[in-house]
C-alpha cells in the first residue's frame, strides 16, 4: 500500500487548479484500488564515495571500461547548457559530465545510488485498459505516475534517516536525464545496482527503464543542512517548460 | 555412498543427478570483485586478460568438494560482446577452457563443467524491446559455443522472467543436447520479478523437460525455504537450491552478505532435508559456504582427504553423529498433477470442474470473421477479457479462417492476450504449423486443442507436446470416424494414452473430449457421452473435456439443454467445460454445482455470485434472448466499452443511473451504456441512423472537443465521450448491417522505433476513430520501414507519428527522411511528450498535434484537400 496525493493525480491529467467531475473521480479511486492490488513495490539503495575533478571535456581517463559521455542523449537542451568548465564527477566507476549533476552534488563526498519500481503490474493494467477503455488507461497512467513518485519518496525517506543517523544529510535527489545528466547513465546504473537481479527492472535498446512506472537516482549526502530535499523536480532545469511541473501549481 | 575423490571417472550428470547428492559452486562476482574486478567492468573479459584469476576461482570450489561448477560466461552474449569481431567466441571458448585447465589442476575430473546463462538484461515483448525469436538466437548462439567447447552441461540461472527462461530453454535443446538446468529468482512474496508464482514456473519448465529445475539468487538460505517448500510439492524433477550468502547490505559502496560459512551450512543441511537433490550457493557465497555444506549436507564420514574436520563443523551444536551421517538423499517424486499455466498463474485440473471461455472462436460468428480479416485484434482481445470478467479459467484462441494467415495470426493474438491477461490459454488450431507457433511464442503450459486417435493427427501433435509442453485434449475419434458406444470411446482413449507415452508426453498431460453431440439427431448421444466421461475417470484415472454447448445444436432454447447437461456431466467427472462464461444459465449450473459438490467453501463462490442478483427465470431469460446460442449473447457486451454487467462483477466503477438521458447528454457525460440504450431507443422509434450521427453523436463530440481545446473539460472526459460515441456508433453499425461504412481517409499510427510508450498514440487513435477515420495501428518500436513500406502498399495519405523521449525523437527523423524519400506526397503528424513546434519543424514533419484533438483537425484538413484535388 502506497500512499498517494491524488491532487498529484490530477494534475498529471491536466486539471490545473480544477477538480475533475464525479465520474473521473470514481475512476481514479477504481485505478488506485486495482493498482493497489497489482504493484510489487521494489528498491534497491547503495552508498558510493563521489569525486569530482575539473579535466578538459572528451579527455580520455583511466581504464574503468567506461568511455566518457557527455552531450550523448542530453537532447535539445544540451547545447545551451555547456560550460567550459564542468567538472567530471566519479561515482561507482561511472564518469559524469554534467553541470547540473555537479551543482546539485557540490561539496559532497558520498552520494547514494536507488532505483526503485513499481513492477510490471501497472504497465499490464495501462495495456490492458488500453484495449477497451482507453479513459481508464490515461488515469491509470496518472495515478501510477503519482504512486512511483510516492514510493520514491518513502525509499528517499529511508536514506534520509540513514543518513541522519551518521549525522548527515541528503541533496534532492537526480535522476538520469534531469538537466544535462544523460540518460545513458541507466546502462551504468542498471548495472552498478544489478538491477534486473534485484528488483527486475530492465533496459531497452534506448535505455528506457521496464517496467516503466521506475526510477533511478543519485542523492549526495553532505554534512551541510539542506532545505526541502524529497522532490527532484524542483532542482530540474526543464521545470519551467515541463507540462507536469510543481512550479506552475 | 559415492564415487567422488576415488575414481576421476566422469559419469554422465543424468545417471547421478537427482539419485545422489550434488552441489554446486558458489559466488563469482564478490571473489572477482576482491581480486580487483571493477564496479562497470565486465567480469567474462577476464577469460581473456586475467584467465589465472579465474582457473583460481574455480579451483577454490573445486577444492571444496562442489560437482558442478559454472564458466564464467553469466552475461557472455551478443548483446554485450561483439559477435562479428570474434570476442564473443572467444570469451566463450576460454571460459570452457579455463574450466577444463581448472578441473585438472584439483584432479577433479569427475566433475561438470555447466555453460552458465544469465539474463540478456533486456524485457521480452510485447512489454519490453527484445523478441521472443531474437532471445532464442542469442541464447542459442552461446549454447552452440560452449557445447562445442566441450561443457557437460548447460545451466540457466538467474532469470526472473518465466519467457526469458522459456527462450533459454528451448535455446538450449534446440543447439546441444546436453542436460539443461534452470534456476530462476524468487522474491521474498514467493514470485519472479515478472509475476510468476512456483507452480506456474515448474509447469512451464517441465513442459519444456528441463533436467532440474530451482532458485537460486535473490535470498538468503532462511528466505528461500518456502519457496522450496512449494517446489518439493509441485515439481517432479530434481531440485536444485543455490541461496546468497544471506540479503545484500551496502558497505563502503561494495555490496556485502552477512551469512557466513558455518550458518549458510547450517541453513543448507534443513533445505537438503526438505527433499532437494543438489545444493550450492550464489552471489557472496565462497569456496568456504560450499566446503561446509559439502560437509554438513554429505556427512564427514565420507569426506575424503579432510578427516579432522568433524568436529569443527559440528559447531557448538554438539551434534557430531548427525554431522557425520549427514542428511539422507531423498529422490525427488512423480507428482503426476495436471497444470497449464500462465505469466503469472497456474489451473490444475481435476480438482474441481474448469470453464474453458470458447468465445474466442470464428465459427459462426460474422463480425470476428470480419475482426480477423481486418487485423482486428483489439476485438479479439476485448472477447477475451469479457470472459475473464465473467469467470473462465482458461481461453480457448481459434484464429482459424481460410482467407488467413493462421500461424501468423496465432502468434499475434497468442502474444498479445498474454501480456495483458492472466488466464491461460488454450491453442484451438487443426493446422500443425499454427499449433506450433501458438505453443512456442506461449508464455507458459498452453493446453492444446486437439489430437484425435488418428495415426497422421498423433505424429504431427504429440511431438509438439514433447517439445513445448502442454496438457493435450485427446479427441475419442480416430479413422473410423466416432464411435457410437462408450466402449468403442474408451478404446480410442486408450490408444492415445498409450501412443502419447510413446512420444514421451506423460498421461497426465492428456485430457480426453468425450465428444458432446446434438441429440437432435441422435438422443442416446448424451447417454455414451455421459458414460465415457465416467469410464475416463473411473477406469483410466483420466481427466475430460467437452465442448458443451454442442449437445443441443439444432434445438430450441439451447441454454436449458446446455446448463443441465453440464451439471450432468460434471457429476460424471467432466474436468474442462468448453463453454461460453457469459451464458447466465450455464454459469448458474456451475456454482450451483461446485456449492452442492463441496468444491465451495462456505458456498462464498455462490453467494458473492447471487447475494445481490435479482434472478429471471430461465424461460424469461431466454425470451430476453440471453441463451439461445453459444453465439448468441456476449455479442452485445463484446464492444460496449463500459457499463456491461460483466464489468459491473469485476468491481468496475459503477454508473450513475442514467435511465431515461439523451444520446448527447450521454456522450457529453461520457456513459457509454446510456449512449448505447439512447442509440438503441433512437433507432427502434425509426430515427434514420444518418440523421443519429450528425444531429447527435457528431454534434455532442464537437462539444467536448470543442471544450477540451478550451480547457473547460479534461482528458480523461474527452476519451469517456469519445468511449461513450464509439458504444453508439457500435449500435448504429448494427443496424446497417451490410451497408458500406463510410470512412474519411485511412491513417497509419506508429510509435517510433525505440519508443516503448504508447498511450499518447492510442488516445489519438480513439480520437480519429470517433471522427470516421480509419486507422491502422502499426503499435510501438515500430521500425521506418515498416512504417514506410505499410504507406506504400496501403497508398496512405497521413502518417501520425508518437514519440516520448529525444532519444526517440531520432528515429521518427529516420522515418520522416525514408517517407519523404519513398513516398514524398504521404503527409505526417507528429506528437509525443518531447515535441515541440521548433522541432517537429526541424525534423520536417507537416504538423506538430499538442493533443489529440490538434490530429483530427489536421486529418480533417488533409483529408479535405485530397477529396479536393480528387474531385
Amino acid at each position: 500500500m502506497i500512499n498517494v496525493d491524488k491532487k498529484e493525480i490530477y494534475r498529471y491529467l491536466g486539471y490545473r487548479r480544477n477538480m475533475p467531475d464525479a465520474e473521473v473521480l470514481r475512476t481514479v479511486d477504481y485505478c488506485l484500488g486495482e493498482l493497489q492490488r497489482e504493484i510489487t513495490p521494489r528498491f534497491v539503495y547503495r552508498q558510493y564515495p563521489v569525486e569530482s575533478v575539473f579535466t578538459m571535456p572528451g579527455m580520455q581517463s583511466h581504464d574503468t571500461g567506461i568511455s566518457l559521455r557527455t552531450e550523448k542523449g542530453a537532447g535539445i537542451s544540451s547545447d545551451r547548457k555547456k560550460g567550459p568548465q564542468i567538472p567530471l564527477l566519479r561515482i561507482a566507476g561511472m564518469e559524469i559530465r554534467s553541470l547540473s549533476l555537479s551543482r546539485n552534488l557540490r561539496g559532497c563526498e558520498n552520494v547514494y545510488l536507488m532505483a526503485a519500481t513499481l513492477g510490471l503490474g501497472p504497465d499490464r493494467l495501462i495495456a490492458r485498459a488500453s484495449v477497451t477503455h482507453m479513459s481508464r488507461a490515461v488515469i491509470l497512467q496518472a495515478a501510477a505516475a503519482a504512486m512511483i513518485e510516492s514510493w520514491c519518496d518513502e525509499v528517499n525517506q529511508r536514506i534520509i534517516d540513514e543518513a541522519a543517523s551518521q549525522g548527515l544529510y541528503c541533496r534532492p535527489r537526480f535522476s538520469p536525464g534531469y538537466g544535462d545528466f544523460p540518460l545513458e547513465y541507466q546502462q551504468d546504473f542498471a548495472q552498478i545496482l544489478r538491477m534486473q537481479k534485484e528488483i527486475g527492472v530492465s533496459l531497452t535498446e534506448s535505455c528506457l527503464m521496464m517496467p516503466s512506472k521506475s526510477v533511478t537516482a543519485v542523492i549526495g549526502i553532505t554534512k551541510e543542512k539542506q532545505g526541502c530535499v524529497l522532490h527532484g523536480c524542483e532542482v530540474c532545469e526543464n521545470s519551467s517548460e515541463c507540462a507536469f511541473s510543481r512550479n506552475g501549481v | 555412498m559415492t564415487e567422488k575423490g576415488t575414481g576421476k571417472v566422469r559419469r554422465p550428470l543424468l545417471e547421478r543427478l537427482g539419485k545422489e547428492w550434488l552441489f554446486f559452486d558458489g559466488g563469482t562476482g564478490t571473489i572477482l570483485q576482491e581480486k580487483g574486478l571493477k564496479g562497470g567492468e565486465l567480469p567474462e573479459r577476464w577469460n581473456l586478460s586475467r584467465p589465472e584469476d579465474i582457473i583460481d576461482l574455480h579451483c577454490g570450489y573445486l577444492k571444496a568438494g562442489c560437482d558442478i561448477f559454472n564458466t564464467n560466461t553469466f552475461g557472455a552474449n551478443s548483446l554485450k560482446f561483439s559477435r562479428e569481431n570474434g570476442e564473443l567466441k572467444q570469451i566463450v571458448e576460454a571460459a570452457v577452457a579455463l574450466a577444463k585447465e581448472a578441473r585438472r589442476r584439483t584432479d577433479r575430473e569427475d566433475a561438470y563443467i555447466a555453460l552458465d546463462i544469465g539474463p540478456t538484461g533486456r524485457l521480452l515483448e510485447p512489454l519490453g524491446d527484445l523478441s521472443f525469436e531474437r532471445a532464442v538466437e542469442i541464447f542459442g548462439e552461446v549454447v552452440r559455443i560452449g557445447a562445442a567447447a566441450g561443457a557437460d552441461l548447460v545451466l540457466i540461472e538467474t532469470m526472473s522472467d518465466s519467457y526469458e527462461s522459456k527462450a533459454a530453454v528451448l535455446a538450449a535443446k534446440e543447439n546441444c543436447d546436453l542436460p539443461v538446468l534452470i534456476t530462476n529468482v524468487y522474491d521474498s512474496s514467493g514470485k519472479l520479478l515478472t509475476g510468476g508464482t512456483v507452480d506456474s514456473t515448474v509447469a512451464l519448465l517441465e513442459g519444456l523437460r528441463v533436467d532440474g529445475l530451482g532458485v537460486n539468487c535473490g535470498m538468503g538460505p532462511e528466505q528461500m525455504i518456502p519457496i522450496v517448500q512449494r517446489m518439493v510439492e509441485t515439481a517432479s524433477v530434481p531440485i536444485l537450491v543455490n541461496p546468497n550468502a544471506g540479503l545484500p547490505r551496502a558497505e563502503n559502496g561494495r555490496t556485502v552478505y552477512d551469512v557466513g560459512p558455518e550458518t549458510f551450512a547450517d541453513w543448507m543441511k534443513k533445505i537438503a532435508g526438505m527433499g532437494v537433490q543438489a545444493v550450492g550457493g550464489c552471489c557472496g557465497t565462497t569456496p568456504e559456504h560450499i566446503r561446509r555444506t559439502v560437509q554438513a549436507v554429505r556427512g564427514t564420514a565420507c569426506l575424503p582427504g579432510e578427516p579432522g574436520k568433524a568436529a569443527e563443523v559440528a559447531g557448538g551444536s554438539g551434534a557430531e553423529t548427525a554431522a557425520e551421517r549427514g542428511v539422507p538423499f531423498v529422490p525427488n517424486t512423480r507428482k503426476g498433477r495436471t497444470v497449464v499455466s500462465s505469466f503469472s498463474r497456474a489451473v490444475e485440473i481435476g480438482k474441481k470442474p474448469v470453464i474453458i471461455g470458447e468465445r474466442i472462436n470464428p465459427t459462426g460468428k460474422k463480425k470476428f470473421k470480419q475482426a480477423l480479416r481486418d487485423n482486428d485484434i483489439e476485438y479479439i482481445l476485448s472477447e477475451g477479457l469479457n470472459q475473464e470478467e465473467s469467470g473462465a479459467h482458461i481461453l480457448d484462441v481459434n484464429v482459424g479462417l481460410p482467407e488467413i494467415d493462421e500461424p501468423q495470426m496465432m502468434a499475434e493474438v497468442v502474444s498479445r492476450l498474454q501480456s495483458i491477461l492472466p488466464l491461460p490459454l488454450q491453442i484451438d488450431t487443426s493446422d500443425p504449423a499454427a499449433m506450433e507457433r501458438g505453443m512456442r511464442l506461449y508464455n507458459g503450459k498452453p493446453m492444446v486443442n486437439s489430437v484425435n486417435g488418428k495415426k497422421e493427427s498423433m505424429e504431427a501433435v504429440f511431438p509438439l507436446v514433447r517439445k513445448y509442453g502442454g496438457v493435450v485434449v485427446g479427441l475419442v475419434l480416430d479413422e473410423d470416424g466416432i464411435p457410437e458406444t462408450a466402449d468403442g470411446r474408451m478404446a480410442i482413449a486408450k490408444k492415445i494414452y498409450e501412443t502419447a507415452d510413446r512420444y514421451g508426453v506423460p498421461r497426465e498431460d492428456i485430457v480426453i473430449d468425450g465428444l458432446a453431440m446434438t441429440i437432435s439427431s441422435d438422443t442416446k448421444g448424451a447417454l455414451t457421452t455421459l458414460e465415457t466421461l465416467r469410464r475416463v475417470r473411473d477406469e483410466l484415472d483420466g481427466h475430460t473435456i467437452l465442448g458443451v454447448s454442442n449437445i443441443s445444436f439444432g434445438l430450441p432454447q439451447r441454454s436449458v439443454i446446455n446448463a443441465h447437461f453440464l451439471t450432468m456431466a460434471m457429476q460424471m467427472g467432466l474436468s474442462c467445460a468448453i463453454m461460453n462464461p457469459g451464458n447466465e444459465d450455464m454459469m448458474c449450473a456451475y456454482r450451483a454445482f461446485l456449492a452442492l459438490s463441496d468444491m465451495d467453501p462456505q458456498c462464498m463462490g455462490y453467494i458473492e455470485a447471487y447475494a445481490n442478483a435479482q434472478r429471471t427465470t430461465v424461460t424469461a431469460a431466454a425470451k430476453a434472448g440471453s441463451g439461445s446460442s453459444a453465439a448468441g449473447p456476449s455479442d452485445k457486451t463484446g464492444t460496449s466499452p463500459g457499463g456491461t454487467s460483466a464489468e459491473g462483477t469485476a468491481g468496475g466503477p459503477a454508473l450513475p443511473d442514467s435511465a431515461g438521458m439523451s444520446l448527447g447528454d450521454s456522450i457529453r457525460r461520457g456513459m457509454s451504456k446510456s449512449a448505447a440504450d439512447a442509440a438503441r431507443v433512437l433507432l427502434e422509434a425509426g430515427t434514420p441512423a444518418l440523421r443519429l450521427i450528425n444531429e447527435e453523436l457528431i454534434p455532442a463530440l464537437d462539444y467536448v472537443g470543442k471544450g477540451f481545446e478550451k480547457g473547460t473539460i479534461f482528458l480523461p472526459q474527452l476519451l469517456m465521450s469519445a468511449e461513450a460515441a464509439k458504444a453508439a456508433f457500435e449500435v448504429v453499425k448494427e443496424s446497417m448491417q451490410d451497408e458500406k461504412q463510410e470512412t474519411k481517409g485511412r491513417i497509419i499510427l506508429a510509435t517510433v522505433k525505440g519508443d516503448i510508450h504508447d498511450i499518447g498514440k492510442n488516445i489519438v487513435k480513439v480520437m480519429l476513430e470517433n471522427y470516421s477515420f480509419e486507422i491502422i495501428d502499426l503499435g510501438k518500436d515500430v521500425a521506418p520501414e515498416t512504417i514506410v513500406e505499410t504507406a506504400i502498399r496501403e497508398n496512405i495519405s497521413l502518417v501520425g507519428l508518437s514519440a516520448l523521449m529525444t532519444t526517440t525523437v531520432v528515429s521518427m527523423e529516420d522515418t520522416i527522411r525514408l517517407l519523404r524519400e519513398k513516398k514524398p506526397d504521404t503527409k505526417v503528424v507528429v506528437g509525443g511528450a518531447v515535441m515541440t513546434q521548433e522541432y517537429a519543424d526541424s525534423i520536417g514533419a507537416d504538423c506538430y498535434a499538442p493533443d489529440a484533438m490538434a490530429t483530427v483537425h489536421f486529418a480533417e484538413e488533409v483529408f479535405a484537400r485530397s477529396d479536393h484535388t480528387a474531385s
